[in-house]
């Protein structure tokens, strides 16, 4: 606790560098890697995505070993087989955007909860690079969070499929573009998590907000009857992630462009609205 | 440097700076000295870019925070100590920092040792005592090696060490020509520290000048007298703006009059005066008379009702 420890003062004039946004980037990073709930969020998207494709490999080997004493079953079951299996890998991705999507609201919110926010927007008061930074260590690691656990699920599904003389096909078009998107959206929904975490700056708020978005109102829009909440429907992200990796659309859907169009909207209205916000309200 | 001018920040009907000026000057400790909810952290906060004043500016070296080109190597501040988020370790709080200017481990293990922290840096913050994280605080304000220093009640809940610590700290970092602008409501704590004093209440300036010149400056002349006749001298004393006060048998207290006059008074009508004791008044006096009107939240213990739970204050 000496004072002598101080460094020297500069040379009068000369300052050292400032917040660039590689600098402002590396250190959203390591706030991102130095909290344990971070860790225990990630772990769990890994676990329940594995668990869930576990659990949904041995089910449909189930299926097809009681449909085999039925044989218009095994037809049916047959006819849509490489279609059932290729859906395994992501089955938990609902998920897994839910646990991703909180993520991403507790980093925000949590900044204002624990007056972080002061400290973080005292090194950079320009705020918008550190907004940006965060957003892309948090999308980046949802991205990469689901594809790797989708990986590890094909991993520890394919076993299981092959007693039951299945397998995956994770070449095809579809399992491709299957995989592909389940990343982007989980990636998506932590855009729109932390948007909503800068917005509402309240932990609690801001994930269940996330969660009306995600499950409450479709399933409401399902419930209510009426042509415009059918219609509207459509409109919410959750179908439009629905559309977009859907091997065969049904009657009256979106074109796929305009699905990803509009899933596209719902990530830049939130995010704008976030960055402005940001920018005038006082810490 | 720091300059205000005109500084105001409303928070709906309610005025927490009004049209504050002031300059904070390089190479001296200058106090902030004002009640609760007075508008110091507000001020704090408007100095750092965090809070948009309503109206009027301030800059730091002549350049709104926000402008500076590596802020964090231009003003170091503790505003609140829980500007941290606890579930994070104090070094990784500060690496996370660091990080944003390139400012290099050891540097941060420099605060880390220069502060004290050495023996619970790689403890998450959650466990800290108030005092630790007033040292975090300090920590990452000087991080930077900064020219400018601004901190928001640093002797908060620090012992009696800390509190010598922090002192002897700011001091020597105004003598290396830092400027450096410390709040308290201590005012024992600013008599000892600060070379210059803002006094602040109720949102407005209500001094801006060496601390010598508050003590003396303000408070009326008073004096300690003893005389076998105080009756009389009460009598012949008493005039416009001079109180006198019987403290005991046989002394005194007279306010507002020189202590010669108290003399010639005593000495023209042949009284007896065996103690004159002008008295100084304490910072601690001159504060209560400054801040007389400007207090926001008086006690209420006259009534019979407990005091007032504090709103505003360190928000």
């Amino acid at each position: 606790m000496s004072t002598a420890a101080l460094q020297s003062r500069r040379p009068e004039g000369k300052i050292g560098p400032g917040p660039s946004f590689p600098r402002v980037l590396h250190s959203e990073f390591i706030k991102f890697r130095t909290l344990l709930s971070t860790l225990i969020l990630v772990a769990s998207t890994v676990l329940v995505m594995v668990g869930f494709a576990a659990l949904n490999a041995w089910g449909v080997g189930q299926f097809s070993e009681a449909s085999k004493s039925d044989p218009q079953a095994a037809a049916a079951f047959a006819a849509q087989g490489a279609d059932l299996t290729s859906g395994i890998p992501t089955s938990g991705i609902a998920f897994a955007q839910l646990i991703m999507g909180s993520l991403a609201v507790l980093l925000m919110s949590s900044e204002f909860t624990t007056g972080m926010a002061r400290s973080t927007f005292t090194a950079v008061p320009k705020r918008t690079p550190a907004f940006v930074a965060k957003l892309l260590v948090v999308t980046v690691c949802a991205f990469v969070v689901s594809m790797v656990s989708s990986f590890l699920a094909y991993l520890a599904a394919s076993p299981i499929l092959e007693n039951y003389g299945f397998d995956i096909d994770l070449g095809t078009e579809h399992s491709r573009r299957l995989l592909l998107v389940s990343g982007i959206y989980v990636a998506a929904v932590a855009a729109i998590g932390m948007s909503l975490g800068t917005l509402l700056r309240n932990s609690a708020g801001g994930i269940m907000s996330l969660v009306g978005l995600f499950f409450v109102v479709p399933i409401a829009f399902q419930l209510i009857p009426g042509d415009f909440f059918e219609e509207a429907r459509k409109y919410l992200p959750d179908n439009l992630f629905e559309r977009i990796v859907a091997a065969a659309p049904a009657e009256g859907a979106l074109e796929v462009w305009q699905a990803s169009t509009w899933l596209g909207i719902w990530v830049a209205v939130p995010l704008v609205a976030a960055m402005v916000a940001l920018k005038q309200r006082d810490v | 440097m720091i300059e205000a001018t005109g500084l105001t920040k409303v928070y709906g009907d309610k005025t927490a700076v009004d049209g504050v000026s002031f300059t904070v000057q390089a190479g001296h400790v200058t106090g902030f000295l004002g009640p609760n909810g007075a508008g110091k952290s507000t001020t704090m906060r408007m100095i750092m870019g965090l809070d948009r004043p309503t109206s009027g500016s301030v800059t730091v070296n002549g350049v709104p925070f926000a402008q500076h080109s590596a802020p964090l190597r231009e003003i170091g501040s503790l505003l609140d100590a829980k500007a941290v988020h606890t579930g994070r370790t104090a070094y990784n709080h500060l690496l996370a920092m660091a990080a944003t200017h390139s400012i290099s481990r050891k540097r941060v293990q420099e605060v880390i040792d220069m502060t004290g922290l050495g023996e619970v840096s790689k403890k998450k913050v959650k466990g800290f005592s108030l005092g630790m994280g007033q040292r975090l605080g300090i920590a990452a304000a000087l991080l930077g090696d900064p020219q400018t220093i601004i901190l928001d009640e640093p002797v908060n809940g620090l012992d009696p060490e800390g509190v010598v610590w922090v002192r002897n700290l700011v001091k020597y970092l105004a003598s290396e020509g830092r400027t450096v602008f410390l709040s308290s409501h201590l005012m024992s704590e600013m008599a000892l520290t600060a070379d210059h004093l803002i006094v602040i209440g109720r949102g407005r300036i209500i001094a801006d000048a060496p601390i010598g010149e508050i003590i003396t400056g303000k408070g009326q002349s008073r004096a300690r007298v003893r005389t076998d006749q105080p009756q009389q001298l009460m009598r012949l004393l008493a005039a416009d703006g001079v109180s006198v006060e019987v403290q005991d048998h046989e002394l005194l207290e007279v306010t507002g009059l020189p202590p010669r006059e108290i003399a010639r008074t005593a000495l023209d009508n042949r009284i007896m005066v065996y103690e004159l004791t002008p008295l100084q008044a304490s910072l601690e006096e001159a504060y209560m008379e400054l801040t007389k009107d400007e207090v926001e939240y008086h006690s209420l213990i006259t009534t019979g009702v407990a005091a007032p739970a504090q709103t505003g204050g360190n928000r």
